[in-house]
Parts: C-alpha cells; sequence; structure tokens
C-alpha cells in the first residue's frame, strides 16, 4: 500500500501485526530478544514526547550507532514528530562527524557509547549542540542523558501526521568536490520509495539486516519496506559473524553489496563437490530464498551461480539523492545486464548520455549547499552522473561513471580529490593521482624531485609508503590506500595544469 | 598455529598454502576483500573459540599479525 509518509508505514503494520515480532537481535552469544510493532510504536512516540518536551520537536537530531533497537526507535521518534533525523556513519573519525554534527545544525545528538569519543568532544565543536543522549547509559549523568530513563520519564502517545512534503531525513554522501553533502529529503520522498512498488515479497518475511543503517540503501529496503509488509526485522551484530547470524535468525532474505556476494559465493563454491540443495541448506538454511543487491556494481554471472543454489538476485539501483531506489529487478523478471526496472513513481531520460531522473523520491537538494544543488537538480530532474539509459520497457542499463567518484565494492562512495588532497600535505608528494584498482584504492604518487635531493632520501618508496601509512592510520576504512605506484616521470597534464585522469 | 590459519586462509582466495607466509599481507598480496577478512575473523572465533574484537582485528595487516593477535586472545581463555 502506498504511503506518504513513514509514521502511515509504522501505524498501518503496527494495526495488523501489533503483537507480533518488529526486531530481533542477540542478547548474549545465542539468546535473541525481540520487540514487537506496538512496542516500537509506543516506544518511538515516547521519543517524539522528549524530544517535546526538550523543546526540541522540529529540529534535526543526529544519531550514530550500529543497527540498534534504540537506534530505531531515535529513528522513527524523531521523523514521525515532525522532526529531522541525520543519520551518521559509525566509523567516521570523531572530528569529522562533528564537522556533520554543526553543517547539519543538529541540536541533539543520540550516540551509542561505541561512540563515546564523539560524545566527549561533540559539546565543545558542535555550539549549537544543546542535548546528548547515550544509548545504554542507565542513568542521566552530569552533561549526559540515558535513553532509556529519558524514555521511561516521558512515556505516552504521541498524535501528530507529518506532512507529505515536511523534511524528514538529512543523510550525508561524499562528493567529488570532496565535502560531504547533506541530502534533503521529505516524508513523501522516503516513504513512496519505499511503498510504490509490489515485489511479491510475502508479508511477515524474516530478513537480516547486515548492512550499515546510515546508508540510505539499508534505511529505505531493510528498516522501511520490512516494515510496510510487517516483516521480522533481525539486526547482524558484527560483519564478522554474517554466517553464524544467518543460522541464528534464519532469515529468508538479506539485502547485500556485492562485496558480501562475492565472499558468500566462495563459502558456496568451497563445497561444490557436494549436491546444490545440501550446500545451500548449511551456508544459509532451507527457508533462505532471496538476495537483494544494490549499492555497487554486480558482475551478471553471480546471478547465474546463485540460481544454482535456488537463491534469487534481485538487482537495484539507485543512490541517496533518490531516497534511494531508482531501479531495481523482479524475481519474475530478470535480464541479467540491466540494473532492473525503473521505480513506477520515477522517470528518465538519456541527456548526452548521461541518466537524468525525476519523480516522488527526487531529494529536495543539498542542505545549505545551492550551488552543488543546482549543478545536480534542473527542472526536478536529478542528474545521476552514470551513463546509461533505459529500454522501451522500463528496463536500465549502465554504461560508466561520469563523475571520477571512486564507489568501492561495499558500496561506500570516495572522492579521489579528497585522498590526493591530504596526501599532497606532505612535502615528499610533489604530484599525486587516486584511483580504484582491482577492488582496492591505489595511489599513484610522482615524488617531489627538488624535496627527495635536499633531505637525501635513499628508498623513495619506502618513504612514500611511510606517507601513505600515516595517512591510514586515521582514516576511515573506506578511504585507506592498499596499492601505492611511484612515477618516473610527471603526469601528463591538461591545458589547464591538471593531471589527466584517463 | 600458523598452520591451522593457513587452512582458514585458503577458503577465502585462491592462493595455494605454501604460498602464504608470516609477512603475507592479508589484503595487498593475498587478494582478501574487507568482508573476505570481516567473515574469516568470524569463522576464526568458531575454529578457536575466541572473541574477537573487531575495532582491534581491522588493525591486523599481516598474517603474522594474526597469528600474534590469535595467540594472545587463546592464552587469555
Amino acid at each position: 500500500m502506498l504511503c506518504s509518509n513513514i509514521r502511515e508505514i509504522l501505524i498501518n503494520t503496527e494495526k495488523k501485526y501489533g503483537s507480533e515480532d518488529a526486531v530481533r537481535y542477540k542478547k548474549s552469544k545465542n539468546e535473541i530478544e525481540a520487540k514487537t510493532y506496538t512496542q516500537l510504536k509506543e516506544d518511538s512516540e515516547s521519543f517524539s514526547c522528549l524530544l517535546k518536551a526538550l523543546g526540541e520537536q522540529g529540529k534535526h537530531i543526529a544519531v550514530i550507532g550500529m543497527t540498534s533497537y534504540p537506534w530505531l526507535v531515535t529513528y522513527f521518534g524523531t521523523v514521525n514528530s515532525g522532526s529531522v533525523i541525520v543519520p551518521l556513519d559509525v566509523n567516521l573519525p570523531a572530528e569529522d562527524v562533528c564537522d556533520l554534527i554543526a553543517r547539519s545544525d543538529s541540536t541533539v545528538l543520540v550516540y551509542d557509547e561505541v561512540r563515546k569519543d564523539v560524545a566527549a568532544i561533540a559539546k565543545e565543536r558542535c555550539p549549537q549542540l544543546k542535548t546528548v543522549i547515550s544509548m545504554q547509559q542507565q542513568e542521566h549523568d552530569g552533561q549526559i542523558y540515558s535513553f532509556w530513563k529519558l524514555l521511561e520519564e516521558h512515556k505516552g502517545s504521541f498524535d501528530f501526521t507529518p506532512e507529505p512534503e515536511q523534511l524528514c531525513t538529512i543523510m550525508f554522501t561524499s562528493g567529488t568536490t570532496g565535502k560531504s553533502k547533506g541530502v534533503m529529503l521529505t516524508h513523501r520522498n522516503v516513504a513512496e520509495n519505499a511503498t510504490c512498488l509490489d515485489m511479491k515479497i510475502p508479508e511477515r518475511i524474516v530478513v537480516l539486516s547486515v548492512l550499515p543503517i546510515h546508508h540510505a540503501y539499508c534505511l529505505s529496503m531493510d528498516i522501511l519496506k520490512g516494515m510496510s509488509l510487517g516483516a521480522v526485522v533481525c539486526i547482524n551484530d558484527s560483519l564478522m559473524r554474517v554466517a553464524k547470524n544467518i543460522k541464528l535468525f534464519k532469515p529468508e532474505m538479506i539485502l547485500m553489496v556485492p562485496l558480501m556476494i562475492e565472499t558468500m559465493a566462495k563459502k558456496l563454491e568451497e563445497a561444490s563437490l557436494l549436491p546444490a540443495k545440501i550446500v545451500k541448506n548449511q551456508v544459509f538454511g532451507k527457508q533462505f530464498h532471496t538476495i537483494c543487491s544494490g549499492g555497487a556494481y554486480l558482475d551478471p554471472s553471480y546471478i547465474d551461480l546463485f540460481k544454482k543454489y535456488d537463491i534469487t538476485i534481485q538487482q537495484g539501483y539507485g543512490m541517496t539523492e533518490c531516497s534511494p531506489v531508482i531501479s531495481t529487478s523482479q524475481r519474475w523478471n530478470i535480464r541479467k545486464d540491466s540494473v532492473g526496472q525503473l521505480m513506477p513513481n520515477c522517470e528518465a531520460k538519456t541527456v548526452d548520455g548521461e541518466l537524468w531522473v525525476k519523480g516522488s523520491s527526487v531529494m529536495q537538494g543539498y542542505y545549505k549547499m545551492p550551488e552543488e544543488t543546482k549543478e545536480t537538480l534542473e527542472d526536478g530532474w536529478l542528474k545521476t552522473g552514470d551513463l546509461g539509459y533505459v529500454d522501451e520497457d522500463g528496463f536500465v542499463y549502465l554504461t560508466g561513471r561520469k563523475k571520477n567518484l571512486i564507489i568501492t565494492k561495499n558500496g561506500e562512495n570516495v572522492s579521489p580529490e579528497e585522498l590526493e588532497n591530504a596526501l599532497s600535505a606532505n612535502r615528499l608528494v610533489g604530484e599525486v593521482l587516486v584511483r580504484e584498482k582491482n577492488g582496492v584504492i591505489e595511489a599513484e604518487i610522482y615524488p617531489d624531485q627538488d624535496y627527495v635531493k635536499k633531505k637525501r632520501v635513499k628508498d623513495v618508496k619506502a618513504a612514500l609508503q611511510e606517507v601513505i601509512d600515516t595517512y591510514n592510520t586515521g582514516a576511515a576504512p573506506q578511504k585507506k590506500i592498499y596499492s601505492l605506484v611511484v612515477r618516473d616521470t610527471e603526469f601528463e597534464k591538461t591545458t589547464t595544469r591538471k593531471i589527466k585522469r584517463f | 598455529m600458523f598452520e591451522k590459519l593457513v587452512n582458514i586462509i585458503c577458503n577465502y582466495v585462491e592462493v595455494e598454502a605454501g604460498d602464504i607466509h608470516p609477512e603475507s599481507r592479508f589484503m595487498e598480496d593475498l587478494g582478501f576483500t574487507s568482508f573476505d577478512f570481516m567473515s574469516m575473523l568470524g569463522e576464526i572465533e568458531d575454529e578457536f573459540d575466541v572473541e574477537v574484537e573487531q575495532t582491534e582485528a581491522v588493525n591486523i595487516r599481516t598474517v603474522q599479525e594474526a597469528v600474534d593477535y590469535l595467540g594472545k586472545l587463546v592464552s587469555e581463555e
């Protein structure tokens, strides 16, 4: 059923499946705890109440942590009270997190104790930040509130219906300019993306959520689409334990990025001497049937490989700026070379080879970045930056990327310019080019010859490797550089002295 | 422990056991992806009956470092 605000999704499902499990997660190593749809609705309404009591209703609420029940309560409690959620990457360095809290004008921070380093400096770095809430702390303590204590103190129902055109999310994505951009999405953008397509997924399906929750794909598909179908959303506690958690939670469907599908394929093929059915039951369990792939390009040969094991891979394509799904394949209509059919709320055209899309899921713009917004949106059309086309049946085909943006295999966007700037700060680095090669990020460097002579650097390669190692220590995981090429000659330049990328 | 680890490594990458050395780096030399590496840590947890601390484990780059880390975990058990 098409919903135009996020509250409708939760309310409708709660009416139907109130006493059934909404979320399952690990309490200890092998023990599962669950929360029902009624509990989720009630706790999120209490969260809305506490925002109102703190005078924060309608403001921007930043949240950082792994996927967890408190994270979801924060999410629904925020957006359903007409406030704006700002989901942050749990792996970002604390300084970067604070920069995003400040740039998004967030007045509240809800954090998981794994990022207590952020909480320790956030108030000092972000002058507009008024309230800091810990998801685990049992009691209020000086500057920091306890999430659970606040919920208890403000227990109550909250009757508020957000307008479809109301802003509900600012989601940060990294861009080619090197500075991440806050994608502004309304209730309609997000809710219609999750509910406008009937994928014939059975209600009450059990899904295992393994992707990071601050990603639009995970939030829209695992959580919102899942919950619109009354799904049981099981939370994977660590990427180390996907295989183990599959056995524990017995999911029927998992959303993955291609990197994960490749590893799972190895697991299946490792036992290829055994009959396919037995292998599949061992690795995924009897009940498992579907993998949804998104976030990056998937080699189509994996679709056939998994078919052998009676597992369907449904490929999708999207970007945060489109809430995020633009196209998806349906299990009964898969064309291997295509990234699926356009969503019913989306139209597309090709302009100079680039795919442009329009529809109810296209963002409102980048938060406080009018120039970048103007470059990306034109008369309601979103310029995807991807080269591609749509055939007469609505199937989308991608042929390459227009931008230089590196999309790592796990779907993270990395701007090469940002890494180049960081490395250039070292005197030994004369010229540098960062790119993706064989799935890892590679830096090609032409050392500063004067500096080499002046400092009598003997082993230039080792010295440059040290520069990379130092950079890597402080870098987010997806921005680490794993390959170094040292050049003997300068790079070829354009007339404006820019290094030629290709 | 080294041999046991080498056996596990061979499940994730197409490298002959004889080509895996203590100084081999998982990503650069053995061709691990980050998710291969995470999955292997999960398998190690089961195999050695230890609990791997993800925040510490992400700093492991070479096979020797993994052996050292594992040794520490096993001795703590």
